[in-house]
């Protein structure tokens, strides 16, 4: 039997906690193999969407299928093929980080039982394994989460800001091991506020805002719209009113006696052709990379760029 | 995912927690009271009259009655403390949503927790009833008094596990209502205070209508403490001279329900307060915000 190439589809979830509306019909589509960011400000409804897909929350309306099962009626099966780390991490203080995983490992059998060393080792975690969970920093307990969430080696993965309280070369442990883990073959579902983190990370990514759904695509293509070239010319009046002409750009800025057009890199040589034939020189061409920051803040409206 | 295996897991949480040890020692501290205040400084007292009453207070088979009447009382507050914490941690530590997040189902996280924490309560009971035998041995052995269980008009050895039984089905229905209100409000200090208010309220009540006529005594029979005083009052028929400190009267077998509809209406309460925490827990949100941990 073939395994389906969306691993978790949301239908119309929502929920809404007296009169405010935490999630608003959110329809999501995660494919097998990719990792996904679920990008939004804080309070956009990233963990009420988790905790929905993972059975924590009842939702208002609407249900989540995790590899074509019915949450509805086939959650918990699901859910054992599932790894999460939900926000507000969990564990027990009084247990060393070994000890929390014999107690997740509980859960799945003896196969997650033998993979506690393997996965104890993969976080960085070996040193202080015999310790007591409360004695550990943030970022420790970050890694423990992590680990808990492999130890049943899971087809997917769910990790709702899993970088909080990492250092920054422990983020970046974390997203070369996500990467792994994605080329692996499993499916990685992470939600995020950090947008360098996501563009670094992921494949795909969705964007909500007050718990509404605004974007769903790949990573590549919003980037690509982003894309811009950078240029000082000897006309810029002349300039700007030459390319806004050319259909294919898609928008000019004039700052500073600078012009930014938005147009594909790869068709710079045309815009210069275009520009000579009006007598117009370029002393300067730059191509500008598209980031998730600036349009995370075109789709959201956001004014300040912590997301 | 065998049930057992979990049950392994959650023993091994509950072992690692201090709070089962303090209780074990105040439940060995309460054995030592009853036998050694009770009975044994009673038996000394320079007053004739009361030393049969501290003789069947101390020495066995009598002060395994006394052991289990006031063990009911004040193991069932004690036993709340561990029920309700021990469910209670598990909301402030988020470790409940993570179990269900990873697909154990509600109902088996409940049943699980009860059966860990009903484990280590009935042996935590037993040892405390233990060193207050070896206390009651002690005793015995020091007053010079014969040491036996073939005493006239004492329980049997045969007698000895239902008495032991019934004193323990005695503390079920409050360890039930300790994780019912727990299970309910997610608050240990919700589950014990509210134990504690109706332990002690119920006795009060108990005993105000017992002094009323009219339909206070039906009220008064479908109470659980009054059914569970049954209970401890068909251990001790026919032997009833011991000292107690229980919050409740000496049970007075007369005006007692018998042992069979006492047990049918204590199950009917379990059955209630269970019902209660399963029907709450299995529609609850476990969110971070609503303090699902």
């Amino acid at each position: 039997m073939t395994q389906p190439d969306i691993v978790l589809r949301t239908y119309g979830l929502s929920k809404r906690y007296g009169k405010r509306l935490a999630l608003d019909r959110l329809d999501l589509e995660v494919q097998r193999g990719r990792v996904f960011g679920f990008l939004g400000p804080n309070g956009a409804g990233k963990t009420t969407a988790i905790s929905l897909v993972l059975g924590l929350l009842r939702p208002t309306a609407g249900h989540a299928e995790l590899f074509g099962l019915d949450s509805r009626t086939r959650l918990p099966e699901a859910l054992r093929r599932v790894g999460a780390v939900v926000e507000g991490l969990a564990y027990y203080p009084l247990l060393s980080a070994r000890e929390n995983l014999r107690v997740w490992a509980a859960l799945y059998g003896d196969s997650a039982e033998r993979r506690i060393d393997e996965v104890i080792e993969l976080v960085g975690l070996t040193a202080r394994a015999r310790d007591k969970v409360r004695t550990y920093s943030q970022g420790m307990k970050q890694r423990l989460g992590l680990a808990a969430a492999l130890l049943h080696d899971p087809e997917l993965l769910v990790l709702d800001e899993p970088t909080n309280g990492l250092d920054p070369a422990g983020m970046r442990e974390f997203r070369e091991l996500i990467r792994d883990l994605c080329q692996s073959g499993k499916t990685v579902f992470v939600s995020s506020h950090l947008l360098n983190e996501v563009q670094q990370m992921c494949d795909d990514v969705a964007i909500v805002k007050e718990g509404r759904l605004l974007m769903q695509g790949q990573v590549t293509d919003l980037l690509r719209r982003g894309e811009a070239l950078e240029m000082q010319v000897t006309d810029t009046s002349g300039a700007a009113r030459v390319l806004k002409a050319i259909d294919w750009v898609r928008g000019v800025t004039q700052q500073d006696g600078r012009l930014t057009v938005e147009a594909p890199r790869e068709r710079a040589a045309e815009l210069s052709r275009a520009l000579a034939e009006q007598q117009i020189y370029l002393s300067e061409l730059r191509p500008r990379e598209g980031n998730l920051e600036d349009f995370f803040l075109e789709v959201t409206g956001e004014s300040d760029a912590d997301a | 995912m065998p049930t057992l295996r979990l049950l392994s897991a959650e023993l091994l949480k509950i072992r690692k927690r201090w709070l089962p040890y303090i209780l074990f020692l105040v439940m060995v501290g309460g054995a030592a009271i009853i036998i050694w205040l009770g009975g044994f400084a009673e038996y000394h007292s320079s007053d004739a009259e009361y030393r049969p009453t501290g003789l069947h207070t101390m020495a066995l088979p009598w002060s395994l009655v006394a052991l289990l009447d006031s063990g009911q009382f004040w193991g069932s507050f004690l036993i709340g403390v561990l029920v309700a914490s021990g469910v209670a941690t598990e909301y402030n530590w988020g470790t409940a949503r993570q179990a269900v997040a990873r697909g154990e189902t509600r109902s088996q996280y409940l049943t699980v927790k009860l059966l860990g924490l009903a484990a280590v309560s009935a042996v935590a009971l037993l040892a405390a009833l233990a060193a207050g035998v070896l206390f009651s041995l002690l005793a015995t052995s020091i007053a010079g008094e014969p040491i036996t269980f073939d005493a006239r008009g004492g329980p049997s050895v045969a007698e000895i596990p239902l008495i032991v039984l019934r004193g323990g089905y005695g503390v079920l229905p409050y360890a039930l209502l300790a994780f019912c209100l727990t299970v309910v409000s997610r608050s240990t200090a919700m589950g014990v205070a509210g134990l504690l208010v109706f332990l002690v309220g119920e006795a009060i009540l108990i005993g105000i209508l017992g002094e009323l006529g009219g339909p206070a005594p039906a009220i008064r029979a479908s109470l659980v403490g009054h059914n569970v005083g049954a209970l401890q009052a068909a251990n001790a028929i026919g032997f009833t001279e011991y000292n107690s400190i229980a919050f409740r009267e000496l049970p007075v077998a007369s005006e007692l329900p018998d042992p069979t509809t006492a047990f049918i209406v204590v199950n009917a309460y379990c059955a209630l307060f269970l019902g209660v925490a399963y029907y709450v827990f299995r529609r609850r949100d476990l969110g971070v915000e609503s303090g699902g941990g």
